[in-house]
């Protein structure tokens, strides 16, 4: 078992393409880390530096005590799960499972416990002896990941294993992943674009943009108290609704003034560097649960009513989503599946400005969340 | 077709061992023997065993050891007997049929004629009349993939593909040498190209998680016949080669989108300097620091945009104006112009070019 550490590190390539600038991160023993971003934003090219696939051209990476940098890949620990897994199609899983430690001339009892202990841990005890073209798409998956647990690594590395599977699968596959993770107790560092795989499996993540960490934080805290634009667009689906918006003071309280509308910030949301942003512009963000057409919602918060046009209504089973244009800007609303509003119809709704965020609109900072 | 060359050596072993000689194939069924009324009988308990140990096994009145004593063998020798004679009659039986197998895979081998085709070691005249020889289709889409491996492996590459590509009627695999394999492979038709370069990054993500190293992968052209499988491993050498230059942070390298890169690297060297000296005055490339050719690249990934490269670069807009400046008054090119950035992007790549100096197919 070993924790990680980052310093530093900066992954350059010799035509002057930068993918990763000092990256410093200090991943803990047994973690679940999830690096997470769009893609080009260097999240695969620093889990191939971990796992010595690619240089590390400056900065110092340590497993456990132990420095790393010039440690060949398979001295390492280290156990990979790529997207593109490939299971050898004339062999049984058994087999699948046991070729790499065949291949390193194990001995045959200790590839028989490992790959048994490994299938039992997945779940695929009942088929090692079926050949891959009869395993499901779910239970393929589970043999590459059961190619890599019977290596018995310190760090499993897995990079977007998910991602070529349906969407059903891959739910239930990232239950799976956790369950998996909680049993062997080891570390895994985790690549993946898809914000809802960070948030479901990770105990942190990682946001990363343009091969810099934007945030690390537990997935609860990034998702209310996001740094930066950036971050807040990314986590949560519908994304962050952002808003461009001007600070005003009218006797003593603050408002937040856009297009036709002006609605006075909630007490909880003033401090010194939000004051010293009035008459200024600013960008503010509010999450689409954070936006309500419910009446009883009307009703209690009165100061934050505007008027909207429905554009589109998406009903998702246990919520609809409402795309809303609020005097020209697009506005997305997560609410009850109960509504009754409609397409080209005019509604009222409320915009909880408890839960609004503001951000600097050159630098695009959090000034508060 | 090896068949007939077993049932040869059996017969002449017959006269010299008083005892049932033959061959098994890889489902344990009697392809060639001594006592002919046995062909097409079947021995399948013992080729668990077999698979295990690899070596000699007796069961049930019969002494059997694989022919090539390694994972995936194909042939078993049998003979009768499971005294101690037998375990060295066995013993002979395997290498007089090792030797007729080496011999007929040498002579009758597809994967070594298609090796012999895409190394131009067989005559044009005679690859058809071979490929007939060996029922090889001659008109069918293929397309040869160059995998390139990091470093040497204790552990064998080829072992590897060959168990992810079974198909040896379609797939070949071919050493080249220590660091570089070949997959001919036989695909649908001209357009597969998204398909390959996810086959690539297959073998990529595998020779990574079972060897730990890093691989390349150059993508040929995919052909319509045998006559031009060369080009197509030509074009993925190529590809691989102009990939090491221009694209360094790609893995994979498809021929056909090698771009302008695949234009400069078939300029002559002299041709490329004389380029160079007069599109920039004496030693001014030079003159660039690394932090300003960073500049450049940023600018240049970002459409020449001055606002969008700046906030990329975490700088003031007026400074990176100042550093476009100072490249203008070095080079004499004003890059926010379509025409200078075009005339130094294809410098650079260039330079590079020419620093790297390399393998010319």
């Amino acid at each position: 078992m070993a924790g990680l550490s980052l310093k530093g590190i900066y992954k350059r390539y010799p035509g002057g393409v930068v993918a990763v600038s000092d990256f410093n991160l200090e991943i803990e023993d047994k973690e679940f880390l999830v690096l997470v971003g769009p893609s080009g934003c260097g999240k695969s090219t620093t889990l191939r530096m971990i796992a010595g696939l690619e240089e590390i051209t400056e900065g110092e990476l340590y497993i456990g005590d132990r420095i790393v940098n010039d440690i060949a890949p398979k001295d390492r620990d280290i156990a990979m799960v790529f997207q593109n897994y490939a299971l050898y199609p004339h062999m049984t899983v058994f087999d699948n499972m046991a070729f790499g430690l065949k291949l390193r001339k194990t001995p045959k009892d200790e590839i028989k416990r490992r790959v048994e202990e490994a299938a039992k841990i997945l779940d695929i005890s009942h088929l090692l002896d079926r050949k891959p073209k009869a395993l499901s798409g779910g239970q393929r998956q589970r043999v590459a990941l059961g190619r890599a647990i019977v290596r018995e690594p310190k760090v499993f590395l897995l990079d977007e294993p998910l991602s070529n599977l349906d969407a059903k699968l891959r739910a239930q596959m990232r239950t799976e992943l956790a369950k998996i993770h909680h049993n062997l107790e080891t570390t895994f560092i985790y690549v993946t674009h898809d914000q809802t795989e960070a948030m479901t499996m990770a105990t942190r993540i990682v946001v990363m943009k343009d091969g810099f960490i934007q945030q690390v934080d537990v997935p609860n805290k990034l998702y209310k108290y996001p740094c930066n634009m950036f971050v807040a667009g990314f986590i949560g689906s519908p994304q962050m609704n952002f808003v461009d918006a001007v600070l005003t003071e009218k006797s003593g309280d603050i408002y937040l003034e856009f297009k036709n509308n002006s609605l006075k910030l909630p007490d909880s949301k003033i401090n010194d560097d939000v004051k010293s942003y009035v008459g200024k512009e600013i960008i503010f963000g509010i999450r689409p649960e954070h936006v309500h057409d419910e009446e009883r919602y009307l009703e209690s918060m009165p100061d934050y009513v505007v008027e909207a046009k429905v554009e589109v209504t998406e009903l998702m089973g246990a919520e609809t989503f409402l795309y809303l244009d609020v005097d020209g800007e697009k506005l997305t609303a997560k609410v009850a599946p109960t509504t009754t509003a409609k397409a080209d119809e005019n509604i009222k709704i409320v915009l909880s400005l408890e839960h609004v965020h503001l951000f600097d609109k050159e630098t695009q900072k959090t000034i508060i969340n | 077709m090896s068949n007939r060359f077993f049932q040869g050596v059996v017969y002449q072993l017959k006269e010299s061992i008083d005892r049932t000689v033959g061959v098994l194939d890889e489902n344990g069924i009697v392809v060639a023997c001594s006592d002919l009324i046995k062909i097409g009988e079947k021995h399948d308990n013992v080729l668990s065993f077999i698979n295990s140990t690899l070596d000699t096994v007796k069961d049930d009145g019969y002494t059997y050891k694989p022919i090539v004593q390694a994972p995936g063998f194909e042939y078993i020798a049998f003979v009768e007997g499971e005294d101690e004679l037998s375990e060295k009659y066995i013993s002979l039986i395997v290498i007089a049929l090792a030797n007729i197998k080496q011999y007929y895979d040498e002579k009758f081998d597809k994967n070594n004629f298609v090796k012999n085709v895409i190394l131009n070691n067989i005559l044009p005249g005679d690859v058809y009349i071979k490929a007939r020889e060996l029922h090889f289709e001659s008109d069918a889409f293929r397309v040869a993939i160059l995998i390139r491996l990091s470093e040497k492996s204790d552990v064998s590459a080829y072992d590897i593909l060959q168990s992810l590509f079974p198909d040896k009627q379609k797939d070949f695999i071919i050493n080249v040498n220590e660091t570089d394999l070949v997959l001919v492979k036989e695909v649908k038709d001209t357009n597969d190209n998204k398909d390959l370069e996810k086959l690539a990054k297959s073998i990529i993500d595998i020779i990574s998680s079972e060897l730990y190293i890093k691989a390349y992968v150059g993508i040929g052209t995919i052909v319509d016949n045998i006559r031009d499988l060369p080009r197509s491993f030509n074009d993925a050498q190529v590809a691989l080669e102009v990939g090491k230059i221009f694209d360094t942070e790609n893995h994979i390298m498809t021929y056909d989108n090698l771009g302008i890169g695949r234009l400069i690297y078939q300029l002559p060297t002299t041709l490329c300097e004389t380029f160079l000296s007069e599109i920039f005055k004496k030693g001014s490339i030079e003159s660039l620091d690394y932090e300003t050719l960073f500049t450049i690249q940023k600018f240049f990934e970002n459409n020449l945009n001055v606002s969008e490269t700046s906030r990329k670069l975490f700088v003031h807009r007026n400074t990176l104006v100042y550093r476009l400046e100072k490249i203008r008054k070095l080079t004499g090119l004003d890059l926010r112009r379509f025409d200078h950035a075009i005339v130094f992007k294809v410098a650079l790549m260039v330079k590079r070019y020419l620093v790297s100096n390399p393998t010319k197919f």
